[in-house]
């Protein structure tokens, strides 16, 4: 697993993976809807299988000396690194913000603020998205598009659905909102939640793909 | 036609490089008909067909690209179970090398080498000079046949003893699948290595192969030494077709000089009533399978 990990890096990773990343420093903008930074790591994943398609990835890793069932479990082992990389960029440049600017400015008139809920709703959007994406793009990895196609879809809804949530819900507008300094236990457990979540969709999602790509021809 | 199998004394002692049994796969318009054959130590096999017969299919099913039925052992070790041990002892060389073409043939090779404990980095070394090989070049500034090379500096690197060769010639101009060959041919000599080669340009495979494993539409027709299937038949040349007809030619078909079929050399008087020569392997491959289309 190590050696494939190491070529999905080396060869397979595509720029937009680290570029993206960066986009956690979005949580500086002022009001704006910071759940759509998770909708990137999603297209990043999408880049990179395009890319391995083109590059006939599969085909090549079939060959090498590793369980077939190990080569979906690499890749997902690998985005799943960057999505918890991101979130706790979120999380990290969220504190970041709240410590530099007043706390009047930390509320936001577009969705979450940056804080621990907005790391769990994160971490629920990337479950939702390996999920959605991994198991059908395994079943047909020659197809990209159309996994991609319905996960980003669904991720969009989720994303709306939050941000409703925020103008329609107390919880959200006022417990889950704000400061980490204020309802701190409510942030917390919303993030414990939503990285519990993570932990399960992702974890399903490697069980199915791995399950499809075993019955996938190359 | 009977599906030619002849006992083979270099299976006898040792688990075989490599074994088949009833390997099979369907798709819509095409089945994979529970092919089984087995590749002695050292030897050269060359699996022939013409396009789609399920030479790549057959390849695939071994590497477990796809899932097929049947059973696979790699010198006496079955795939299915011990993929990861299995896969070591195999170099795969595909038609070319398609893959990371904006990628140096460097990172490949690292990206490579991490997966076979046994990497040879001087063994590697020397086949990047001897073929002339600039690792500094991406995959894509590569002529085809340094694609093919590469791909076999990598399988002999890894310390394959058993290389898989899938139409490792098709693209190559005539000088370089000599080159190919002549290198194949200097591995199994000095290193002792087996060969599994699926090719459609039979040429090759008359100057290396010791066998000759014969795919017709995902059916496996023969399966035995390259000199016993050429010497089972004579090319025959006919003035008409009811003159090869009554000597139950083979696969006739016209040809510039008259008919031309094969006769199976046990029934031929002597000495024989009509010119005949030694056919080649193309010559073989047409008229039998004319002969099964025929008999469809």
């Amino acid at each position: 697993m190590k050696q494939l990990i190491l070529k999905e890096l080396s060869l397979c990773l595509h720029p937009t993976s680290l570029i993206f990343l960066s986009f956690a420093a979005l949580v500086f903008v002022p009001n704006y809807p910071y759940e759509v930074i998770f909708f990137f790591s999603g297209l990043s994943v999408f880049f990179t299988c395009l890319t391995v398609r083109e590059n006939g990835d599969l085909a090549f890793t079939a060959a090498l000396p590793a369980p077939k069932g190990a080569i979906p479990l690499a890749r997902m082992a690998v985005t799943m690194g960057f999505q918890i990389l991101l979130l706790a960029l979120v999380g990290a440049l969220g504190a970041l913000k709240a410590a530099l600017l007043p706390a009047e400015l930390l509320i936001n008139e577009a969705g979450l603020s940056a804080n621990w809920a907005l790391v769990g709703s994160g971490a629920l959007l990337l479950g939702a998205f390996n999920l959605l994406f991994f198991p059908r793009y395994f079943r047909r990895p020659d197809r990209v598009g159309g996994p991609f196609a319905a996960a980003a879809a669904v991720l969009f809804l989720l994303i709306g659905l939050l941000i409703a949530l925020r103008w329609t819900l107390p919880l959200f507008s006022v417990t889950l909102n704000g400061s980490n300094a204020e309802h701190t236990g409510a942030k917390l457990i919303a993030m414990a939640a939503g990285l519990v979540l993570y932990a399960g969709l992702s974890a399903l999602a490697c069980l199915l793909s791995v399950r499809r790509f075993l019955k996938t021809d190359l | 036609m009977r599906a030619l199998r002849e006992d083979r004394p270099d299976l006898a002692d040792e688990p075989p490089a490599l074994s088949v049994r009833r390997l099979g796969k369907s798709y819509p318009g095409f089945t994979l008909d529970d092919l089984s054959f087995e590749v002695g130590r050292g030897r050269i096999a060359g699996l022939i067909g013409r396009n789609g017969a399920g030479k790549s299919t057959a390849i695939k099913g071994i590497l477990r690209f796809i899932s097929a039925r049947g059973e696979v052992s790699v010198f006496g070790q079955e795939i299915a179970l011990r993929e990861r041990e299995v896969k070591q002892m195999i170099g795969y060389v595909g038609g070319g090398f398609r893959f990371y073409p904006l990628k140096p043939l460097a990172a490949v090779r690292r990206a490579y080498a991490r997966f076979y404990p046994r990497w040879d980095p001087a063994k590697y070394a020397a086949c990047l000079s001897r073929f002339g090989l600039d690792e500094g070049k991406k995959v894509r500034e590569l002529s085809e046949g340094m694609k093919v090379k590469f791909a076999l500096a990598l399988a002999l690197s890894q310390g394959a003893k058993l290389l898989i060769m899938d139409e490792p010639t098709s693209g190559l101009d005539p000088l370089s699948r000599e080159e190919f060959c002549d290198i194949v041919l200097d591995l199994v000599r000095r290193e002792g290595i087996t060969v599994l080669f699926s090719t459609h340009i039979t040429s090759d495979l008359e100057r290396i192969a010791d066998d000759i494993l014969y795919l017709f539409r995902g059916k496996l027709l023969a399966d035995c030494p390259l000199k016993v299937w050429q010497s089972r038949y004579w090319l025959a040349r006919f003035p008409s077709p009811e003159r090869a007809a009554a000597c139950s030619a083979i696969g006739v078909k016209p040809v510039r000089e008259g008919f031309e079929g094969l006769l199976l050399r046990e029934n031929l008087a002597d000495p024989p009533p009509f010119p005949v020569f030694e056919p080649s392997l193309d010559a073989l491959m047409i008229h039998l399978e004319r002969e099964q289309e025929n008999g469809l």
